[in-house]
């Protein structure tokens, strides 16, 4: 499924103040951008979000001119988080679109895809998905989003030393995104000097978690962590609290949702989450580019600190093909690959500094916990 | 693990969460004794049944009676189309069986199609929080959604047994099942003891996706994966055994409950499954008690 860009009228009258830069950057080729995400399927919530998110940064780009003078073009094709679908869709921004670089995000699609990249030399650029593997997947695969260790170790260090909880049950899904994301924090906690008292994982397609839970009821944990998706999690929770369990719970980045604290009300009272963007305090661009989503699309987008990340890989790409154009080498995924290890470090509007370190990067995480049915501030981790 | 009190839990819980599973293997094993046919057009019915109460309840703020009511007459209306304009077309074909379990397998996939492009992927629910109230009784949780599923689905069998018993349109459908010419013979109407039957699966079905759709997330494949659980109950329980596949159902969420003091949450499906497998190998018929017993 191709979806076309649609500007904002907002964004076609701000492009109009500089129209002598479009005029110039719609007579050249456009840049396309590719983009793989879960457009339909149960984690299009997110997925479309993010789409959207990165659609308001080629418009912003294209505004100001595009990139070296060339406009860009956004192609997203839906992958719906599945491995398969996703090998599809990358075939055809390689094979059909010719496209050197794309973007995609969900831990198993990255991996299926990984692969078909490093064969073809393309770029793939990891901005969503978690899964520490993603490290390890080949030359032609980079993340742009902080990796599981980066959040779920602070997170973990956190809770032991901060928080002070000694005993901790960890519930996961069983695929990619929970598997090594758990392993993580349960090596991390372990080595911290906690107890990992319960680890149990369920099944992608779930939706009873009571023998699970109540083996956690009877391990009694202090806190309980749980590395799942944005469908799941709500229902674990839900049904903790049925089962008579109150033990405080963290989760990570997925966890950091509207929908979440609708469907759970007072039980997600002092959830812990974590937010790899900064949030409105932290960087000044982030409140209005929330008031965008609500004027253009009516509300906040599903995953703020994803949809930051979403917006800002527009520039990423703006400065890696600033950075060819200035030495004059066309765009391959070879060059590209080239160019995001040569500039490296890179000043992005709504995530801020980011430093590509090998197959990693590194950021600040921001904690943050419910209180009175809102996300608010808990700790900033650097 | 073992406390008296962990054992209480997973025994209820296990009988909470088997209900609205019990309702839907009802539903399709009664469709299969009457009609002969592995109905998966149900799990499009049920996918219709969801999506009409969550429609009444978010879209048009109805009350949940008028929701449930909603959702009740678009089921058995589509029940009894598929019925009068699908089923007895292929009956009256002479069409082999296989040729209906690719109708219905097709038709479930188009409704789920359908609804899809209506009501798009994402996971809903009926209410906007999917929290119930519980109380603590005697150190066990009992949630308000329990509650009403148990008492819900007590409920749905006694009036089906008291319905199939003491009624001459139970007893019709009974006879239909037995030998649907013979009844002819006598009378009574094979087209009609059809299309009763699928107003009553139409409601077992309704029941099971509000308890469904008021506890957790559905999206509009979801079904497709309910229906399996309805056709594992019914192979389990013996094919024309409604109530024993009720009682089957219940067995199936119990194993899988209390398989957790064994085995690791993981391993629970790859449990359900090798049940299935051996029952279809060792126990075609359906396990029966009393011949285990007599053995």
């Amino acid at each position: 499924m191709t979806r076309s860009l649609n500007l904002p009228r907002r964004t076609v009258l701000a492009g109009a103040l500089i129209a002598p830069f479009v005029v110039r950057a719609q007579g050249k080729e456009p840049i396309k951008i590719g983009n793989a995400m879960p457009m339909t399927g149960s984690q299009a919530g997110y997925g479309n979000d993010f789409v959207t998110a990165m659609r308001m940064g080629v418009a912003d780009v294209n505004a100001a001119g595009g990139i070296a003078g060339r406009p860009v073009e956004l192609i997203a094709l839906d992958t719906q988080a599945e491995p398969q679908l996703a090998i599809n869709a990358v075939n055809r921004f390689i094979g059909v679109d010719k496209l050197p670089m794309f973007f995609t995000a969900w831990s198993p699609v990255v991996k299926a895809v990984a692969p078909i990249a490093n064969r073809e030399q393309v770029l793939e650029i990891n901005c969503g998905a978690n899964s520490p593997e993603i490290a390890n997947l080949g030359d032609y695969v980079y993340t742009a989003f902080p990796l599981a260790e980066v959040d779920v170790v602070k997170l973990a260090k956190y809770t032991f030393t901060t928080l002070g909880k000694k005993r901790v049950a960890v519930l996961y899904i069983n695929n990619d995104t929970g598997i090594d994301a758990a392993k993580l924090y349960r090596d991390t906690f372990t080595a911290a000097g906690g107890q990992i008292v319960a680890f149990e994982t369920y099944d992608p397609k779930a939706t009873e978690f009571t023998g699970m839970l109540l083996k956690t009821r009877a391990a009694n944990p202090d806190m309980v962590h749980i590395h799942g998706l944005i469908n799941d999690i709500p229902q674990v929770i839900a049904q903790m609290r049925q089962l008579g369990l109150t033990q405080r719970v963290s989760s990570y980045s997925a966890a950091y949702n509207q929908k979440l604290l609708d469907q759970l009300g007072a039980a997600a009272e002092g959830l812990i989450v974590t937010s790899l963007a900064p949030g409105v305090a932290d960087n000044p661009r982030v409140a209005p580019y929330i008031e965008r989503w609500k004027k253009e699309i009516g509300r906040v987008p599903n995953g703020l600190p994803y949809t930051q990340y979403q917006y800002d890989m527009v520039y990423l790409v703006k400065a890696l093909y600033e950075h060819l154009d200035k030495k004059g080498t066309p765009a391959t995924g070879t060059s590209l690959r080239e160019a995001l290890l040569a500039v490296r470090e890179f000043d992005l509007p709504l995530t801020g500094k980011m430093i590509i370190e090998g197959h990693r990067v590194d950021k600040t995480v921001y904690l943050l916990t419910v209180e009175k049915g809102a996300y608010v501030p808990l700790a900033t981790l650097n | 693990m073992f406390e008296p009190i962990i054992l209480a839990q997973i025994l209820w819980t296990g009988i909470a969460t088997s209900s609205p599973y019990v309702l839907l293997t009802v539903g399709f094993a009664l469709t299969l004794k009457v009609t002969g046919l592995w109905n998966f057009a149900q799990s499009g019915q049920m996918a219709i049944a969801f999506y009409a109460m969550f429609f009444a309840l978010n879209a048009m703020a109805w009350p949940l009676v008028a929701a449930i009511a909603f959702g009740i007459v678009l089921t058995a209306g589509s029940a009894i189309l598929v019925e009068v304009y699908g089923l007895q077309v292929l009956r009256d074909r002479r069409s082999d069986s296989l040729m209906f379990f690719i109708f219905t397998l097709i038709l479930a996939e188009f409704i789920i199609y359908v609804i899809t492009l209506l009501f798009g992927t994402e996971p809903e629910t009926l209410y906007r929080s999917i929290l119930s109230p519980v109380d603590i009784i005697g150190g066990i949780a009992i949630s308000e959604w329990d509650k009403l599923g148990v008492t819900l689905t007590a409920g749905a069998l006694a009036g089906l047994y008291a319905f199939m018993r003491y009624t001459k349109e139970g007893q019709f459908l009974a006879a239909v099942a037995d030998n649907a010419k013979l009844a002819e013979l006598y009378g009574i109407s094979a087209q009609r003891a059809y299309r009763v039957v699928a107003v009553i699966s139409a409601l077992f079905i309704v029941a099971a996706m509000y308890l469904i759709g008021s506890h957790g997330g559905i999206v509009p494949n979801t079904p497709l994966e309910l229906v399996l659980s309805a056709v594992i109950g019914t192979l389990l329980g013996g094919i024309g055994r409604v109530f024993a596949a009720a009682w089957a159902s219940v067995f199936l969420a119990l194993i899988q409950s209390f398989s957790i003091l064994f085995l690791g949450s993981r391993w629970q499906n790859l449990l359900l499954y090798g049940l299935l497998f051996a029952t279809i190998l060792v126990f075609p018929r359906g396990v029966r008690l009393q011949r285990l017993w007599g053995r």
